[in-house]
């Protein structure tokens, strides 16, 4: 078992191109290349302290208003899932809590917790790991959802008078939650889980996994 | 040597040699994806990308939602879903909405035409790695599927207080999202890279 690392290689984030880790642009593409990520540990950690103070504030204002006939009510994210359930409308509060609630939180302590395992050289799993890493990277833009609700009530619920639905700071917060979390799981390099690994794990090959596509 | 790589996910290094076509590669170790190998995959992206642009347009051109209370009657258009953020002093927001659900997939969809119609001719050009790179960097922050789960959701919202009737621009924008992600899925970052390498991309 072979490491690019271990070869005096680093490979382009961008094009996959490999070259000798003391080049410093792609000879390919000309992104800016390193061996690891720069200072990835601190920047991932800098960015999720970020987000998760953000992530207050997002949840204690409302997300938006709605005035209706002369009464203003406020409502919060989870206020608005609550409100859905008691309307009767349950899978739809559901999706909400999912992508406006568990998403982004189990996102930022999914994040903490690989930066903690890497940071301490932890021996868990790394293949359990590296799995969550992409999850955690594939589900990120999905929280943007509540963001995408407000803008479309807003843009289409305004009858002077009658009924008027207004957006409120919670969605600038928390669309800077969903922002940040993305750009912190992008600046966490992935191979610093497998780094502490490469001793005890010789008896892996280097053999390609190949699937054949659907015989179309 | 010719078709190296290190997983991107792990580090491991390994050689992708030749793929048959519709096969895909992924890591032993880390079970990262690594690349499909599709011999019409340029004739798929312009057909995809094309298709996407023209209902994008489309989607552009009329009503998407409207709805009626009290005998009173809103309509709104794709831009102004963006657009009533800003009229309600939210500018920052207004412009990342607009940013995730049209523009950015629009750059893309013009960049993967650009892109693909030299690589499938098997022309090279000196500014085929920059709107390749361009490309790669946009697709992560397109949000058009994470839009239509918002507009759905927005609907059984507003189902509950009035009326909402769905404009041609909805229908449309929903395949324009479907052709957009097969364009953007079509697309094999290792094999596009390959590709310009081989016509003689690069600096080097």
């Amino acid at each position: 078992m072979t490491t690019a690392a271990s070869k005096g290689l680093s490979t382009c984030h961008l094009c996959f191109k490999l070259a000798p880790a003391d080049v410093h642009r792609c000879p390919r593409c000309d992104s800016a290349m390193h061996l690891r990520k720069n200072d990835s540990i601190q920047r991932t950690l800098a960015l999720l302290i970020t987000a998760g103070l953000l992530y207050i504030p997002a949840n204690l204002y409302p997300i938006m208003y709605t005035d209706q006939l002369g009464t203003t009510e406020a409502s919060t994210i989870v206020g608005g899932v609550i409100l859905l359930i008691n309307l009767g409308s349950a899978p739809v509060a559901l999706v909400i809590f999912v992508f406006s609630v568990m998403v982004p939180s189990g996102k930022l302590l999914a994040m903490f917790y690989l930066v903690w395992t890497v940071e301490r050289h932890s021996p868990l799993d790394p293949r359990q790991r590296s799995i969550m890493y992409r999850v955690t990277e594939f589900v990120g833009k999905w929280s943007m959802v509540d963001v995408f609700v407000v803008s479309i009530l807003v843009a289409l619920i305004h009858l002077s008078g009658v009924l008027v639905i207004r957006p409120g700071v919670a969605a600038i917060c928390f669309a800077g939650v969903v922002i940040i979390t993305m750009v912190a799981a992008e600046s966490f390099d992935a191979r610093l889980i497998w780094d502490n690994m490469s001793d005890d794990m010789d008896d892996e090959s280097n053999e390609l996994q190949r699937d054949a596509g659907p015989p179309l | 040597m010719r078709g190296d790589i290190a997983c991107p996910g792990c580090d491991l290094l390994l050689n992708i040699g030749t793929l048959k076509h519709s096969e895909s590669a992924s890591c032993p170790r880390c079970g990262n994806f690594l690349t499909k190998h599709r011999e019409d995959a340029y004739d798929r992206v312009l057909a995809f990308a094309s298709a996407a642009l023209a209902f994008l347009i489309i989607a552009n051109s009329y009503s998407f939602l409207s709805f009626s209370a009290s005998g009173l009657e809103s309509t709104m258009t794709l831009r102004q879903t963006p657009g009533a953020l800003w009229d309600y002093g939210l500018p920052a927001v207004s412009v990342l909405v607009a940013a995730f659900i049209i523009v950015i997939p629009a750059i893309i969809l013009v960049l993967m035409l650009v892109l693909c119609i030299p690589l499938r001719q098997g022309r090279h050009h000196p500014w085929l790695a920059p709107v390749a790179k361009l490309t790669f960097l946009a697709q992560n922050w397109a949000m058009v599927e994470v839009f239509i789960i918002g507009v759905i959701v927005s609907l059984v919202k507003i189902a509950a207080m009035a009326t909402v009737e769905i404009g041609e621009s909805f229908w449309a924008y929903v395949a324009f999202a479907i052709f957009f992600t097969a364009a953007v899925a079509s697309l094999d970052r290792y094999q596009c890279w390959e590709r310009i390498e081989a016509l003689g991309g690069g600096t080097q």
